[in-house]
């Protein structure tokens, strides 16, 4: 991937990794009322308006913990997209009736669907990391779980009784047996070939 | 892939491989993209499991204040945007009406009792007068909470209806015997009847009672928007903040 510049914008994105109140309270004054508007105008409500706002704000803080996010657009067009989009999803999902649904023009801004798709692939690989971990046995759920909740490695042992060795075994080949799960699903092949 | 992999893959990742050997598996990884990928995957998700168990908490008090600022956010745009309904001023009148009590009392928290509005119970509206039931209900709505509970108790032995549950948490929460009461509104709040969201209610009350403010604003988050007491929860939030 080719070095780009990282928008000014990229402020919120830190601000949120930060859990920052005030950048939050500046995204819902800034940003907010023109998604609420988008969405009371193509057959939503306040309520359904703030649940799209805070899936995408929660998408966005794992993005930005998980260190995958530079933006490269203002940040207005970037959420804005981002929350029509999963609206418009939304709408599909739970109506089979036609719904009225007032486009406007389409997007201009290329680096924002750029940006858009990126965090769309990033939300789909989430989904999909988390349905195959339900697939593992429960022996690997646990031990991948506390590998991580727990300090130490020594620590894990401890608590499962069992010997340091082992468990940084069964860890690596318990992540391995998840990427495998991973690699063969056919909707991951769909998100890494888009 | 075979496990030798996947060994190697976390032996690289904590860093602990020898430097020989990490050019050496370096080198590989160019020279088998199959290798590449596997090992990208296992990286990413190596990542995810960290920052989704690991960090668990981290994205715990991001929702919690998102949550937070969500409600305060959407309830002021309401007032401003769709403003002009009858019940509007009554909130805010409400509202002025508390603020002017904390004003007056100078008191920085909320308390319990500028809350606490107990309801009136019709329980032998419905069905046959029952002896019990008549008592309960009376005692309840005299506000003799300690000759309410026992009465609630028995019919709790046969009835065990999330309505009868529901007001001898009330009787027990007002007569001072918090855990016990919370034990009560806590079974409400893991079902799933009518009374679950008022269960939470009660729940976060009793908590502002012991001046518990924190349990009581977490508490608070959890109530769903479309709660008929949400004017309340709304205005407490604000008193905790």
């Amino acid at each position: 991937m080719a070095a780009t510049t990282v928008h000014s914008d990229q402020i919120y994105i830190e601000g949120l990794a930060n859990n920052d109140s005030e950048v939050i309270h500046a995204i819902y004054k800034k940003f907010v009322p023109k998604v609420v508007h988008y969405i009371k105008s193509n057959s939503g409500d306040a309520d359904k308006a703030q649940d799209v706002v805070q899936e995408v704000l929660i998408l966005l803080f794992n993005q930005a913990k998980a260190q995958q996010l530079q933006l490269t657009c203002p940040f207005d067009a970037y959420f804005f997209l981002l929350c029509k989009r999963k609206w418009l999803n939304e709408l599909k999902k739970h109506s089979n009736k036609g719904v009225t649904i007032k486009d406007e023009q389409p997007s201009i801004h290329d680096a924002a669907d750029e940006m858009v798709v990126q965090t769309e692939h990033f939300d789909e690989k989430q989904q999909l990391y988390d349905a195959m971990f339900q697939k593992l046995g429960e022996k690997c759920q646990e031990l991948i779980k506390l590998s991580f909740e727990l300090p130490s490695m020594e620590q894990v042992a401890e608590k499962l009784a069992v010997t340091y060795g082992y468990v940084r075994k069964k860890k690596s080949l318990c992540i391995g047996q998840l990427t495998q799960l991973i690699q063969e699903n056919n909707r991951f092949k769909s998100i890494k070939n888009t | 892939m075979n496990e030798e992999h996947f060994l190697e893959f976390d032996e690289y990742l904590q860093g602990e491989m020898p430097d020989a050997d990490k050019l050496a598996f370096e080198e590989q990884l160019k020279q088998e993209p199959e290798l590449a990928m596997a090992f990208e995957t296992y990286k990413e998700l190596h990542l995810h499991l960290e920052n989704k168990f690991g960090k668990a908490d981290e994205l715990q008090a991001f929702k919690k204040n998102l949550k937070g600022i969500s409600k305060k956010h959407f309830k002021k745009s309401k007032s401003n945007v769709i403003g002009f309904k009858p019940w509007h001023y009554a909130v805010a009148a409400s509202v002025a009406v508390l603020l002017g009590i904390f004003i007056l009392n100078q008191k920085s928290d909320p308390v319990f009792e500028d809350y606490n509005q107990t309801e009136t119970v019709f329980f032998t509206e419905r069905g046959e007068a029952d002896d019990n039931l008549k008592l309960a209900q009376d005692a309840f709505n005299a506000k003799q909470y300690k000759k309410a509970i026992p009465l609630f108790e028995t019919i709790l032995k046969t009835d065990k209806s999330a309505e009868i549950q529901y007001f001898y948490g009330v009787s027990l929460l007002e007569d001072n015997r918090m855990l016990e009461a919370e034990a009560v509104f806590n079974e409400l709040k893991s079902g799933n009847s009518i009374y679950k969201n008022k269960a939470i209610w009660s729940l976060a009350l009793s908590k502002l009672k012991q001046k518990d403010y924190k349990s009581c604003q977490e508490l608070l988050l959890t109530i769903p928007e479309d709660y008929e007491g949400n004017d309340q929860v709304d205005a407490l939030l604000e008193e905790l903040d």
